[in-house]
């Protein structure tokens, strides 16, 4: 197993390489000039020069992309070119208004959806199992922008419950904030998760295990706690590890309209005001976050079914 | 074990419900007690920073105006605009040739008491720090967004600049065009007379700022501002809100004791002669999302709002605020923004460039009134010429003929260009941003050059690509916009003067010599009827060579509710929230029929 995590860190680096090379290319060769923007309405010639080189984009591209490296391997991305502040000390603020939005949002969806799944999986063909279908299809053919727009109006405005929008740096006062996003992004990311965990669910109810389980007297509770519900754990694995990474980078849309200053609306800002180093050093990181979650789910099959072999 | 569990699952759903009750019964609205004159001002954007050299967006200045002075300001009620004095003591002396200015400065004024300086106390602001501030609109380690507006201007500057970069320089360097005279006198000496020069010296660029703060933030300055404005950085929760207080050492101004005509039946004098702000607080809210932000004013949790696009009918019925508001308390006022919306032409594209005719057909088949009706929810008035609402040289009589939307004409005009019905002519690039408006407008102007037979092909890039197409003369034809940085013509004109052509500011590279000569002559007019008969002979070369065609004036519309007291629009100052007035009484009746 230590062999395997190590091998499998290895195989990260030539990964972590491509990943460097891609976002240098995208950014200092293919992407516009980021002088000219920052120059400003009035630039001139020898302004957005004199811009290029105090950006540090001046210089042979060898150069920058060692620089480019250098970040990466210190994890020091410098300032940002707009809000000046360091990239780090950026990233170290937004996560914990991201995390304090994602993390109640993944695990509220999470338990839900698998309980729900759970439930409708064992009355399969029911007019429960059938209404929930309904209900998850109309739940995902609906934009999520509409859940934000309406659950701001009526839950917000109409019904005054939460308020329609803000934050606050004190960790107590903001969860008031944190209610409506919440509920919103439950909602609006349920009814796939319903579907696709009943699906899992369901193929393995149709396995031999389970007959024979049957045949054997087990009750259903037990065959589906302690049988099902283990032999589904590795879809299960896969959809939440691979979701691991946004729950660190947030939500871009629920945090640029419930004004929630985390990773996600940083990444909007800085889009917006061409921010390139904040670009950039947030679509590395999410790379190797992904890399990283990737290397997680892969230890995790191991360890929740004997059947994946880690050699 | 069991028993352990129940009771945290116990004590879950007692928090859980204490939540939510004390959600119920605190966060309907924002909470604010009888006595609390809180202003609660929404921003549609986020802001980058706070630092006055790089305050470039009408959202960033709304912020510094409140923290830091310039020298001067407009009066807050007069118009046509007047400049006054802010940090200054009176407006400027100036030398008969109009190249020397001498400036006094208010004795007594401080800084805002702050850990950079002894003690904390924020010390007297001197002429020398006004000079220390410029230079770091100068430094080119700062990369100003503000520095064009002494560009070349001040007698010395630039050769600072050059010398500071070269490491030859610091700020200790005397500079022969920005001369401290004693601790309340400074002068400026210019290259060569630049009679905008008062207005760039109300300009949040140019707000002193104490070199204490500076040494202590360094870079991140913009995240801890210092100034001597009526109001106190004191928090900012980045991306989201940002407060301010109320400067216990602020230097005595009062609220104007004249106005515009109607000012005083508007209730407009009713605080004159009193001390400003008004206020204790300022909070701003960045909400780019226009709905959270048009919600929370119906819910009375901001105090004043515009009126975004899918609301303005049921808000505005027949240019009037509908009933409904008005039953709320709710006050609208309208005001012509100082901005030209147009759509320019590359004058060095081998097509576009050398045919003025096709330039004046296109002009005609576009039927810029529909696309007021359509984009703007009929918010504007046609543009006839570059030169805007409320600015010197603006004649609303004045009819432009290649502007009125004929298609028979510009079929015609586009004959005598040697298209007849369009035939021969190449197809056109239209570039625009790909934002669903700019694409809808792309759309609209095709549409309207293929009525008469033109060709149009629409290039849908972001932002800083349309930038960048625009400064490398890439771009055949694009829509863009200018808003006024001060009110005088010639920060429209110099839109079109010759040596400012891309990737200076003259994106159409229109370089017409008898026009160039006269916008050089313009520059060494103090204002005037002269100055103004210049600029409309600019005009008139605009209209006989088109090189944009200029759209819409467009028409600003603001919501406040009534608690709101001393609200009067205008266009180009940012610090008028220190006359506003939140009256407690009225807010707490007002905020009971929301």
């Amino acid at each position: 197993m230590l062999k395997f995590a190590i091998r499998r860190t290895l195989y990260m680096f030539p990964i972590l390489f491509g990943i460097a090379l891609v976002t240098f290319l995208l950014f200092n060769v293919a992407g516009g000039d980021p002088a000219a923007q920052a120059a400003g309405k009035y630039a001139t010639a020898e302004k957005i020069q004199e811009m290029r080189e105090s950006l540090g984009i001046a210089g042979p591209l060898h150069e920058q992309f060692f620089g480019h490296l250098k970040q990466m391997a210190t994890f020091d991305f410098g300032r940002s070119w707009s809000t000046k502040q360091t990239i780090r000390s950026m990233i170290f603020s937004g996560i914990g208004a991201s995390v304090s939005l994602m993390v109640p949002v993944y695990v509220i969806s999470l338990i839900l959806a698998i309980s729900l799944a759970l439930l409708v999986a064992f009355l399969r063909g029911t007019f429960f199992d059938g209404a929930t279908l309904v209900v998850s299809l109309a739940l995902m053919s609906i934009s999520s922008l509409v859940y934000i727009l309406a659950g701001q109006y009526f839950v917000g405005y109409e019904l005054g419950l939460f308020p329609i929008n803000g934050w606050d740096s004190s960790l107590i006062a903001r969860w008031q904030y944190l209610v409506l996003p919440t509920l919103i992004f439950v909602v609006l990311s349920l009814g796939s998760n319903v579907l696709f965990y009943r699906t899992v669910f369901l193929d393995q109810m149709y396995q031999d295990y389970v007959r024979t389980a049957r045949s054997k007297g087990l009750a259903d509770r037990v065959i589906l706690f302690k049988h099902v519900l283990r032999n589904a754990m590795i879809p299960i694995i896969t959809v939440v590890v691979t979701q691991l990474p946004f729950m660190i980078l947030g939500s871009l849309l629920l945090e640029s309209f419930f004004g929630i200053p985390g990773l996600g609306r940083m990444i909007v800002d800085a889009i917006q005001s061409s921010d390139f180093p904040v670009i950039k050093a947030m679509t590395t990181i999410t790379a190797i976050l992904v890399l990283v979650f990737q290397l997680v789910a892969d230890l995790l099959y191991a360890v929740v079914d004997p059947r994946v072999q880690v050699r | 074990m069991f028993k352990t569990t129940k009771s945290i699952v116990q004590l879950v759903i007692l928090t859980a419900t204490c939540l939510v009750i004390s959600a119920c019964t605190n966060s309907c609205s924002q909470k604010t007690s009888s006595t609390d004159t809180t202003l609660h001002f929404p921003l549609a954007s986020t802001i980058k920073g706070m630092d006055p050299i790089q305050s470039n967006s009408t959202y960033s200045s709304r912020v510094v105006s409140q923290i830091f002075t310039p020298l001067f300001e407009y009066h807050y009620l007069k118009r046509p605009y007047e400049l006054v004095p802010q940090a200054a003591e009176s407006m400027p002396e100036a030398s008969a040739d109009g190249l020397v200015h001498t400036i006094k400065i208010r004795k007594g004024m401080k800084f805002h008491n702050n850990d950079c300086f002894e003690n904390g106390e924020g010390r007297e602001v001197k002429a020398s720090d006004f000079i220390y501030s410029w230079k770091r609109l100068a430094d080119p380690d700062n990369r100003a967004n503000g520095f064009w507006i002494f560009d070349g201007k001040i007698k010395g500057l630039n050769e600072w600049r050059d010398a500071k970069s070269k490491g030859e320089a610091d700020y200790d360097t005397v500079i022969e065009g920005m001369k401290v005279l004693d601790d309340y006198t400074l002068q400026i000496t210019l290259t060569k007379p630049y009679y905008q020069l008062y207005y760039t010296l109300a300009m949040e660029f140019t707000a002193v700022v104490p070199k204490e703060a500076v040494d202590k933030y360094g870079e991140e300055f913009l995240n801890n501002p210092v100034g001597s404005g009526p109001y106190v950085f004191t928090e900012w929760v980045r991306g989201s809100k940002i407060t301010l207080d109320k400067n216990p050492t602020f230097f005595g101004q009062k609220y104007p004791s004249e106005g515009a005509e109607g000012d005083k039946e508007a209730g407009l004098l009713d605080d004159a002669g009193q001390d400003i702000p008004f206020n204790d607080k300022i909070i701003f809210y960045e909400v780019v999302e226009s709905q959270p932000l048009w919600l929370n004013f119906m819910k009375g949790n901001y105090d004043v709002a515009g009126i975004p696009k899918d609301n303005f009918d049921a808000v505005v019925v027949e240019g009037e605020l509908s009933d409904d508001m008005k039953g709320k308390g709710i006050q609208m006022s309208t005001y012509l923004q100082p901005d030209v919306t147009y759509i320019a032409f590359n004058m060095k594209d081998p097509i576009l460039g050398k045919n003025d005719k096709l330039r004046k057909a296109i002009a005609m088949a576009y039927d810029s009134a529909t696309s007021i009706d359509k984009f703007y929810n009929g918010r504007g008035v046609k543009a006839h010429s570059p030169i805007a609402p409320g600015i010197d040289a603006y004649d609303p009589e004045f009819k432009n003929p290649y502007v009125e939307f004929d298609q028979s004409k510009a079929k015609q005009m586009l004959k005598d260009a040697g298209f007849p019905d369009g035939k021969g002519a190449p197809v056109l690039e239209y570039a625009t941003t790909s934002s669903s408006t700019a694409r809808q407008m792309a759309e609209y102007f095709k549409q309207n050059m293929e009525a008469v037979g033109l060709k149009i092909q629409i290039a849908s890039v972001s932002w800083p690509q349309l930038q960048a197409k625009i400064k490398d003369a890439k771009a055949q034809m694009w829509g863009i916009a200018w808003l006024a940085d001060y009110p005088d013509a010639e920060n429209f004109l110099q839109l079109l003067y010759g040596p400012n052509q891309a990737p200076g500011p003259n994106g159409a590279n229109f370089n017409n010599k008898k026009f160039n000569k006269l916008y050089e002559q313009a520059s060494a007019l103090p204002p005037g009827e002269e100055r103004t008969a210049v600029y409309q002979k600019m005009r008139d070369i605009f209209v006989e060579e088109m090189p944009w065609v200029p759209n819409v004036h467009r028409k600003g519309y603001s919501l406040r509710h009534g608690w709101i007291k001393n609200y009067k629009p205008h266009a180009i100052k940012a610090n008028s929230l220190k006359y506003f007035k939140v009256d407690t009484g009225k807010r707490s009746e007002l905020k009971a029929k929301l």
